[in-house]
């Protein structure tokens, strides 16, 4: 994932920098805009229009963000306000680790699922998927309380304690928290691949490269793979979105030292700001890089 | 759609705890029983909270409520309230959709990336964020009475994912609108209003189901996110006693307000918080069942027949036979 951002800084001017400049204007503003919302709403409540102070919350959070090594929050862990570096940049360091670890374990073991149920045969393969379907509308929750009692009925068992279940102070545990927020995206990014390689099935060049005498193997790894991948990437912001919830439920329950349980000291809009940010910035990064790599790669292939 | 047995069976899972939520309150009133020891041979053998058992299927919470009680009580608020947000939302967001998608083409742009920044606000971060200031009970009370608040926060969590609906749409309709048929009516003298009620609405009503769907599954996941926050549906009763101060309380028996008051006691008394979570998940699979059985009724599985090469039957002529059948074809085809 890391190089991938790093590659980013050849991103070639012109047009397409232009449109990635006006779409990353956009959502900044959109986000500034949200943050100081709670202040319409509570005029709302009242049952009176709060616009100026609106507007005024908006202009201070801006202020408040200029000399940006100056941003101090209160953390209610040690009990002391914090400053944002370097202090509360660990937390926002872990929470993003963690959430795209599950990324890359939920990427991985859907596609691994997809290829193996795309060999199967139709019968088996319309069961699987039923199965599959339906194990979606397992809430999160309901995992996340299910890892950690079977991980306590483990301890009491046979006295081996696989994995802490909560953080005490500024511990860091990873496997546990990856695993519980990557089983419900790797469904979803499952069904989306399902149905992508599905689709593509039907497509001709399949078809002829049965003809061809290619294997199904062949066939789906080598030239339904990398057809289909391109638009299980488009749909994926979905998936990465509802990821972004899981985690912060996540860091909740487990009491993870990450930026989200920060935040909830912090329910103001400057905090809400950095919090937000803190993930928008390599989610944008990504997506616009992902976007243009795969747009241009097709392209590329239609001219020659 | 009322013969496919994935219907049928989501619809009952759901209607089940809806009515028996209304049938409880009639019945029994709504405050759950209460059992505050549990007595056996004249000795008190468990207090508060009380495993399962047999008088209690699903035990009691930390002051003796039956938990299966509160349930019940609870379902109603949970599973209308969740219904009304998506319902609220999607009348909302399908006209703007429509319009976007057919008068407001050139904007649609502008739109789509505004919503697209949605897309990096984790939703229950958003939605405790926004509504802390109408659920938190403020120290001298709430000003505003239950249903009030109720409805206030359904609207505001309808309005939250409203851009990202309505560009969904709006994508779809422009998607239609370019199809050939919807040209010729143009070129007919159909107006843009009649496009969108005779030619589009027909050809989404399926997506605009499954969307409407999704969007309920949705708002079970968050309501049970915000309970977690101690942010329950219709408010939180916050005790300001710095002595005694109980821990915030749902109002009504809503089951993300159980959940969220009760996840701490995970370990020692587990169906404490499982017993509503799982509760959600059933809302959530009966959902899920409902739309797949909508979709099976709408577009019926073709049964995929195996179009068996076409044998021609092998007949096994003898001798005389063949020369029989190739005089009378010879005489068939001779000009009279």
């Amino acid at each position: 994932m890391d190089d991938k951002i790093k590659k980013r800084e050849n991103f070639p001017k012109g047009v397409k920098g232009l449109k990635f400049l006006t779409n990353f204007c956009i959502a900044i503003t959109g986000i500034i805009l949200a943050g100081s919302l709670p202040i319409l709403i509570r005029g709302w409540v009242e049952g009176e229009w709060r616009w100026r102070l609106y507007v005024e919350s908006i202009r201070e959070t801006l202020e408040g963000l200029w000399p940006i090594g100056e941003i101090a929050f209160l953390n209610y862990r040690a009990g002391q306000e914090m400053p944002l570096f370097p202090n509360i940049f660990a937390y926002i360091v872990y929470s993003l680790e963690i959430l795209f670890l599950a990324l890359l374990v939920a990427i991985i073991t859907s596609l691994t699922f997809t290829i193996v149920t795309m060999l199967l045969s139709d019968n088996i393969r319309e069961r699987v998927k039923m199965r599959l379907y339906f194990l979606e509308s397992v809430p999160d929750l309901l995992i996340i309380m299910l890892a950690q009692l079977s991980v306590i009925f483990f301890f009491k068992e046979t006295g081996v304690l696989i994995s802490k279940i909560a953080v005490a102070g500024d511990d860091r545990i990873y496997w546990l928290p990856v695993l519980c927020l990557a089983v419900l995206p790797t469904i979803q990014l499952y069904r989306l691949s399902m149905l992508t390689f599905q689709e593509e099935e039907r497509q001709m060049y399949v078809e002829l490269a049965h003809a061809l005498g290619f294997s199904k193997v062949y066939i789906v790894l080598i030239h339904m793979f990398r057809n289909a991948i391109i638009s299980v990437f488009f749909q994926s912001k979905r998936t990465m979105w509802f990821m972004l919830s899981n985690l912060f439920v996540l860091e909740l329950m487990f009491n993870l030292p990450g930026i989200m349980l920060f935040l909830r000291g912090n329910m103001h809009p400057l905090g809400f700001l950095v919090t937000i940010f803190s993930f928008f910035l390599p989610m944008f990064i990504l997506y616009s890089f992902g976007e243009w790599f795969f747009v241009s790669r097709r392209q590329n292939k239609a001219v020659a | 759609m009322w013969r496919q047995p994935y219907f049928i069976f989501g619809f009952f899972i759901l209607s089940f705890f809806l009515a028996g939520s209304f049938v409880y309150e009639w019945v029994w009133g709504d405050v759950p029983a209460q059992t505050h020891y549990l007595m056996e041979d004249g000795r008190a053998v468990e207090a508060a909270p009380i495993s399962p058992n047999w008088q209690h299927p699903l035990g009691t919470d930390q002051y003796g409520y039956d938990l299966l009680g509160k349930l019940m009580l609870g379902a109603k608020y949970t599973i209308l309230a969740a219904l009304a947000v998506a319902a609220v939302r999607m009348a909302i967001a399908v006209p703007i959709g429509y319009l976007f998608g057919t008068y407001f083409d050139k904007q649609r742009k502008w739109m789509s990336s505004f919503a697209d920044s949605m897309h990096y606000i984790p939703l229950t971060l958003f939605a405790a964020y926004v509504l802390t200031p109408l659920l938190w009970m403020p120290e001298n009370g709430f000003s505003s009475t239950l249903s009030e608040r109720i409805s206030v926060q359904v609207i505001i969590m309808a309005l939250l994912t409203v851009p990202i609906v309505s560009v969904l749409v709006a994508n779809e309709a422009a998607l239609l609108r370019d199809k050939e048929y919807i040209l010729a009516a143009k070129t007919l003298g159909a107006g843009r209003f009649r496009i969108i009620r005779k030619h589009l609405y027909p050809q989404m009503r399926e997506k605009i189901a499954v969307l409407y769907g999704q969007q309920v599954m949705e708002t079970f996941i968050i309501l049970a996110h915000l309970g977690l926050l101690d942010l329950f549906l219709g408010g939180t009763k916050v005790s300001y006693d710095p002595m005694f101060g109980d821990p915030p309380m749902s109002i009504s028996y809503e089951w993300a307000g159980l959940f969220g008051s009760s996840f701490r006691y995970l370990q020692s008394a587990p169906w404490l918080p499982l017993a509503p979570v799982i509760c959600i998940g059933l809302a959530i699979f009966s959902v899920s069942l409902m739309m797949e059985g909508y979709l099976r009724s709408k577009n019926p599985k073709i049964k995929k027949v195996r179009r068996q090469p076409q044998e021609d039957p092998v007949v096994e002529w003898n001798r005389e036979q063949l020369r029989e059948k190739m005089v009378r074809l010879k005489n068939e085809n001779q000009p009279k």
